[in-house]
């Protein structure tokens, strides 16, 4: 077996040689080492999460075949986590969808793209108004830029949503409540300089692990960071927590008051900083027809809202929250120092709650309340989930009452201003918001005659048969009815397409051009490196080929001002280059042109891009990039601080530019503690909470298709508290029914495992497809963001016979 | 042809079967400047200096192969053998040369501090190894390293997968000449602890002679056409990205 031919040998070492000597040209770097002389290393951000590590990406004969944490990157510095190391896997699952289907006598049947595109075209004339187009997070910025013209500018409709009202929307209103424009002040480098990095039930060891490495390691260099962990169950970030505290479901909003209550009453919070930068809110009373009372709210006075704390005292929030009162003097003096640096960090937690708005608005509100904000290591960030939910969904905008660049649907201005970006005839976009999330689904999920007006859907890049709360109701009710029609863009079959009844292959990852934003406000681009599979295309190019056969069908909206396809696209020479056709596709950069006719929107709220060219260069760029008098491009950390933001005016150290108030400051808000719409009771006495786990990332449908990945963590099981289960009498692995008031499922027991929840609450991981908890969860949401509570309902654990 | 050959692809499985050996030797170990590889006489690896001119020596580039004579598949002692068998063992638990590899026992869910009973210093226990971190400022190790199989779950066959990962063959040498010091063949990021494969209880094949010395870059260089490019996990990084208000 040990034999070798001398001269193979010999060619080998001379090859291993020349690949030695021809690494390091532009695009390609010199990583390990190792044999291979086709080796080509590129750059990409990661597709998983909104961490936006980037990766480098080793191809050789048109296949990924390695990947490694990119060194250069600032985000992560060379460092990955068990789903970044193994992301070059995720093109390889072998039942990849390689072919246009569609559904005949309830069987999916290949045809061919000329057919289904011709379909789509069709379903879209017949009922323009009924068709709503779901999106998501994981769409790069420029199929966001795409389909939000599409809707908006081309159909005049705003039925177009994403699945990051299911994941982080709630961050979104508390942002724009505080601050009156979207998104964090400060960035990542903040994880460096805390001295105190507080959870707000975030489990960051699993869900955004290089980032909870950022801050542990600095413990092995010899710097102290406390880590308190706020949380309802024991994770594995509790275990790297100087302080574990546990809080019941639903009693966040105490613990804020709590702190809040203690800085006013110590008399320790930041009188100059509230003084010169903040007034204070809470809501007006609500509407004679009982809805909520509108977002923005009412003034009050410092005095008033004094008052208005003043109830929750350690005591009161002991009650209210179970946490220690001496626990939350022990927060209330933290905050109340000036020489300790405090970062908040939060995610589904804060973000999946009916209360959503409310504790994102508490948690800013304590920050600003004590100064804790705008300087290096200060600062309140909430961390989001998917790789472009920040770029392409709260940037682009492609949600439902949004137009790109902080617009909103319902200002006059904003639309006309679009109008003309887009170069559309005046009056083309809507002014009425489109469904949200989950009003989509149900108008889709109600028979037509009965007010369900969506007739035809079409879901790209995300998986809402297993996603969205309360699938019986919100999702699965479709199945029977006839009049409605389904189309799902994926790579694999999932719990959405097994409803669909017309499935589009489509391209991922780095089979595309690409653009993400991630969570700390920083643009990232990468290029095509392997041709998808079969027949598999760009989702991209799914949605110009539609608007494309419409503009032949005569359909007037496809037009622009000038009477062109919306999409007009030409090459350097000025020559239109048919990029609806797929072979002509990539003679130009499409994801370039969508970008560049998009920055000119960014201006409005700050959040300036630079052009496409300087993302190629970076390994992401933090808005607003600004260009610099030598012309070269900079990007900003801390955004509203004087020391560091170029539209901070001179000589000012903070300036809330964005301000509701519009007098440069941020609101403190007040918000009362209020019980969950569903508690546990004799029937259903469990809580159950619902999450994620580190070895897959949501659905499952990518990182279930990775042997490594999937070995660790094979299926979905419930933790339960030991005494619970004693109580139960079940065992370790035994399978038990988990049953709320919308549905069951069965489940593995899982006792001291991955996590462990206390005694009277469950825990259940979503990812996976064979054990859909979502059968089970509730589907209210918060009246400002509309984003589900998946974290909080009442179920019952019942053995089986 | 080629270093095809040589690549044992890996299809999904844990189980890495087949040797590596044979075919080719090449992992891409050049040092910078390497030129071209003239026939070399056998004997000419880097266990003994060949009697052989000065001048010849010299002139030898910076890959210097084993000859596929000296490696014995029947002999355990032989250095080159056990190299190759220790790239197998390391192949099995990754999903391609450069990912982390997978944990082949089952692991506590919660507490991180039970990896560092075994693996703070290493330690052997009959045939089995714990080896020592090679990155001991990374403390979540769960982030990275997942077990080969979730124990209290069970597993089944999985997802089919056509992935096929770039792999290592382990075999050759980075000396400038017989009798230089080698270059480290690998990157050393994520590599700073060099006994943790080079040590007592690191790979067979891998361990040098010389245990009792211990300032191993002393003699070893990073081999400068692999990835030093930036200082990470430092200060430095932060001040490189630092650049005051205009």
């Amino acid at each position: 077996m040990l034999t070798v031919d001398r001269r193979t040998f010999v060619k080998s070492a001379a090859m291993a040689a020349a690949t030695a000597a021809a690494a390091g040209t532009a695009r390609s770097f010199a990583l390990p080492v190792l044999e291979g002389s086709g080796l080509r290393w590129e750059k990409a951000p990661c597709r998983f999460c909104g961490t936006g590590c980037h990766v480098m990406v080793a191809t050789e004969n048109g296949r990924v075949v390695a990947i490694q944490g990119d060194q250069k990157a600032d985000v992560n510095k060379g460092l990955l986590c068990v789903k970044g190391y193994h992301v070059g896997a995720i093109l390889y699952g072998e039942d990849r969808l390689t072919t246009p289907m569609l559904r005949r006598d309830g069987r999916l049947a290949p045809i061919s793209w000329e057919e289904a595109i011709g379909i789509i075209a069709d379903k879209i004339a017949e009922n323009p108004k009924g068709f709503a187009l779901y999106g998501s997070g994981q769409w790069t910025i420029g199929e966001g830029c795409i389909g939000n013209k599409f809707m908006k500018a081309g159909l005049g409709s705003n039925h177009i949503d994403g699945n990051p009202r299911l994941c982080m929307s709630s961050a979104v209103t508390g942002f724009l409540s505080t601050f009156g424009v979207d998104e964090p002040p400060g960035c990542y480098d903040d994880l460096d300089r805390c001295d105190v990095a507080i959870m707000w039930g975030n489990n960051m060891a699993e869900m955004h692990p290089v980032l909870f490495s950022r801050l542990v390691d600095r413990r092995t260099r010899g710097q102290k960071v406390t880590i308190i962990d706020l949380t309802t169950r024991r994770t594995r970030t509790s275990e790297f927590a100087d302080h574990v505290l546990f809080f019941k479901p639903h009693g966040d909003l105490a613990i804020a008051n709590g702190i809040a209550h203690l800085l006013i009453r110590n008399g320790t919070f930041d009188r100059a900083f509230v003084e010169q930068h903040c007034n204070f809110r809470q809501l007006g009373p609500a509407s004679e027809d009982g809805s909520a009372p509108a977002m923005l709210g009412v003034p009050m006075t410092f005095d008033e809202y004094a008052k208005a704390v003043e109830p929750y005292t350690p005591e009161k929030v002991e009650e209210l929250s179970g946490v220690p009162a001496d626990k939350i003097r022990m927060l209330g003096e933290m905050f109340g120092r000036r020489d300790v640096r405090i970062n908040s960090l939060w995610c589904m937690g804060m973000n999946q709650h009916t209360r959503g708005t409310a504790i994102n608005c508490l948690v800013h509100g304590i920050h600003l309340l004590s100064g804790h904000i705008g300087t290096p290591g200060n600062a309140a960030t909430s961390l989001t989930g998917q790789p472009s939910a920040c770029g392409t969904v709260r940037e682009v905008g492609t949600l439902c009452h949004l137009l790109p660049g902080g617009r909103v649907v319902t200002n006059a201005e904003h639309r006309r201003e679009a109008e003309e970006l887009w170069n559309v005839p005046e009056g083309r976009i809507g002014a009425t918001p489109g469904y949200h999330t989950v009003e989509m689904f149900k108008r889709f999920n109600t028979p037509t005659a009965e007010g369900g007006d969506i007739t035809t859907m079409w879901v790209q890049v995300t998986n809402p048969g297993q996603t969205l709360p309360n699938l019986h109701r919100n999702f699965r009710v479709k199945k029977d009815l006839a009049d409605k029609f389904l189309i799902v863009s994926d790579v694999y079959p999932t719990a959405t397409t097994e409803l669909a009844d017309l499935v589009l292959p489509s391209a991922m990852w780095v089979e595309k051009n690409g653009m993400y934003g991630n969570s700390e406000r920083r643009t990232q681009q990468w290029f095509k490196m392997v041709e998808p599979p079969g027949e598999a295309r760009d989702d991209a190019w799914q949605m110009i080929a539609v608007s494309r056969r419409l503009f032949d069908m005569g359909h007037e909206g496809m037009k622009g001002r000038d009477g062109r396809w919306i999409y007009h696209t030409t090459d350097k020479a000025g020559r239109e280059v048919p990029i609806w056709e797929w072979d002509r596709y990539y003679d130009v950069n499409v994801d370039e042109r969508m970008f560049e006719e998009y920055r000119p929107f960014t201006r409005l709220k700050h959040k300036d891009l630079a052009p496409y060219q300087e993302y190629v260069k970076a390994r992401g760029l933090r808005w607003p990039v600004v260009q610099q008098t030598d012309g070269s491009w900079r990007e900003t950390r801390w955004r509203f601080s004087g020391f560091d933001d170029p539209y901070v005016g001179k000589g000012k150290d903070y300036q809330f530019y964005h301000s509701v108030t519009k007098d440069d400051k941020a609101l403190i808000w007040f918000r009362p503690h209020e019980f969950p719409p569903e508690m546990p009771d004799a029937e259903y006495p469990f809580w159950l909470c619902t999450g994620r786990v580190l070895e897959h990332w949501h659905t499952g449908t990518m990182t279930r298709r990775i042997p490594q990945l999937h070995r660790a963590m094979p299926k979905a099981y419930v933790e339960v508290h030991a005494d619970d289960a004693a109580r139960l009498g079940v065992r370790n692995g035994e399978v038990v029914t988990v049953k709320s008031r919308r549905g069951e499922i069965d489940l593995p027991v899982w006792i001291g495992g991955r996590g462990d929840p206390k005694p009277g609450e469950v825990f259940v991981p979503f990812f996976d497809e064979g054990r859909l908890i979502n059968l089970v969860t509730l589907d209210e949401y918060d009246p400002y963001s509309r984003q589900p509570d998946y974290k909080k309902c009442a179920v019952a654990i019942v053995r089986k016979a | 042809m080629s270093h095809e050959h040589a690549r044992r692809r890996f299809r999904g499985e844990i189980a890495w079967t087949g040797m590596v050996v044979g075919l080719c030797a090449a992992v891409a170990l050049a040092s910078a400047g390497a030129g071209t590889t003239r026939p070399m006489p056998v004997g000419a690896d880097d266990r003994a200096a060949p009697a052989v001119s000065a001048a010849w020596l010299l002139s030898q580039p910076a890959v210097n192969i084993v000859p596929a004579e000296r490696a014995n598949p029947g002999s355990t002692d032989d250095k080159f053998t056990a190299r190759v068998r220790s790239m197998e063992k390391r192949a099995a638990l990754r999903a391609y040369e450069g990912a982390p590899p997978v944990i082949p026992h089952s692991v506590g869910e919660l507490k991180y501090q039970t990896c560092r009973a075994c693996h703070a210093q290493g330690l052997r226990a009959g045939e089995q190894v714990a080896r020592m971190a090679s990155h001991t400022h990374l403390t979540n190790c769960t982030q990275c390293h997942v077990a080969a199989a979730g124990m209290f779950l069970g597993h089944d066959a999985g997802p089919a997968n056509s992935f096929v990962g770039l792999r290592a063959s382990g075999y050759g040498s980075t000396r400038a000449w017989a009798g230089a010091p080698p270059v480290m063949p690998h990157t050393t990021f994520m590599r700073t602890n060099c006994v943790s494969c080079h040590g007592e209880h690191g790979y067979d094949g891998w361990k040098p002679d010389h245990l009792d010395r211990t300032n191993c870059v002393q003699c070893h260089a990073p081999a400068a056409s692999l990835d030093q490019l930036s200082p990470v996990f430092g200060e430095d990084l932060l001040r490189v990205f630092t650049s005051p208000r205009p």
